[in-house]
């Protein structure tokens, strides 16, 4: 976001900048070239946190203080594998990965400390299946409100997802 | 000549669909029938004759659970939703802690009233919870504290049906498609 604003700013100051042509010329071609320089940093960040594509972020929310679920989609339309290792956000004091499972008849859970998303890969987190447990809640909630949370990744910039509070008995 | 055999077969082929129509186990000869000395939602001492009279599913979990049992009983309640009004009322839902030390009474009820007037939280002294997991070969174990004292609890997932008598019916699955779970459930309120 940074980079187009910064570049945006440079050509207003050469549209002003019209008293010696020459001059400002020259200048606005080496702006130009830094702004392009600094657009191209920028972007290749830029175009990371675009190749993320988190949908369907939900917070199942539970009664009283009781952990409350997270479950989302992430698409890596990149070319890169990227990996997400944890979430967080204001309206609780914790949030943890985690992995349901059945074995032999038990229904049991794992922490879970990162998970791969390969580039075209989709990750799913589903009831029964890969979900952010949510502490220690900070503020009231209820059905209906939006919370920020957000997902942190190795290497790349946390991408902050609203998140739907939903009953857990509409499904 | 064979005229005759033709309603029979058909008779028997009926027969045998009607049998292959339950998608659930059979385990009215396997399980015994509903026995347990618990504390419902109230605060009250209850017993299994309390809850005669309705068919009858039991399903163990933990409210500290986030993921699989609000998802099973989530699933339970859209499947009762799709069950005539009438023999809906004759269906009840109970949900049996195997976490008793965090799972008072008044959080077994906030948690069951999400789900619906047909939910039911029971919890108690671990040996008489014990003694019903023992009963349907249930079985959960505890998982380590973490620094704040969370802990989480593997548990048993089957969901144990039984009918207006409190005998052993069917074991059901989370995992069962949506329809086969419906049409059980219809099956057994009709049966009675």
């Amino acid at each position: 976001m940074s980079g187009p604003n910064f570049s945006t700013s440079s050509r207003n100051s050469d549209q002003r900048n019209t008293i010696d042509h020459s001059i400002s010329h020259r200048t606005a071609i080496q702006r130009g070239i830094m702004a392009g320089i600094l657009a191209l940093l920028f972007s290749s960040t830029a175009v990371h946190a675009q190749d993320l594509e988190i949908t369907d972020a939900q917070l199942r929310l539970l009664p009283g203080d009781l952990p409350a679920a997270g479950y989302f989609t992430l698409h890596n339309a990149g070319d890169e594998t990227v990996t997400l290792t944890g979430a967080e956000s204001s309206a609780f004091a914790m949030a943890h990965m985690h992995l349901s499972s059945e074995k032999d008849g038990m229904s049991q859970m794992d922490s879970v400390d990162q998970l791969e998303v390969g580039a075209d890969e989709t990750l799913e987190f589903a009831p029964g299946g890969y979900h952010l447990m949510f502490m220690n809640r900070q503020q009231p909630l209820e059905v209906g409100d939006e919370i920020e949370v957000t997902l942190k990744f190795d290497g790349q910039a946390p991408q902050p997802v609203t998140f739907e509070v939903v009953s857990p008995a509409s499904m | 000549m064979y005229k005759w055999l033709a309603p029979a077969v058909i008779a028997l082929g009926l027969m045998g669909c009607e049998d292959a129509n339950w998608h659930s186990t059979d385990i009215s000869e396997a399980m015994p029938p509903l026995d347990f000395h618990l504390i419902d939602e109230n605060g009250n001492a209850v017993d299994a004759e309390d809850y005669q009279g309705k068919t009858t599913l039991l399903f163990f979990g933990f409210t500290h659970c986030p993921d699989v049992c609000p998802t099973s009983l989530a699933k339970l309640a859209a499947a009762t939703r799709q069950i005539d009004e009438d023999l809906r009322d004759e269906i009840q839902v109970l949900f049996i802690s195997v976490d008793p030390s965090r799972d008072t009474p008044e959080i077994m009820k906030q948690y069951t009233d999400v789900f619906g007037p047909q939910f039911i939280g029971l919890t108690g002294e671990k040996a008489n919870i014990d003694a019903v997991t023992n009963r349907y070969r249930a079985t959960y174990e505890y998982g380590d504290k973490d620094a704040q004292g969370n802990y989480d609890v593997s548990h048993t997932s089957a969901i144990f049906a039984f009918d207006h008598d409190g005998n052993a019916r069917r074991l059901m699955r989370e995992s069962d498609p949506m329809d086969s779970m419906v049409a059980d459930l219809t099956r057994l309120a009709r049966e009675g």
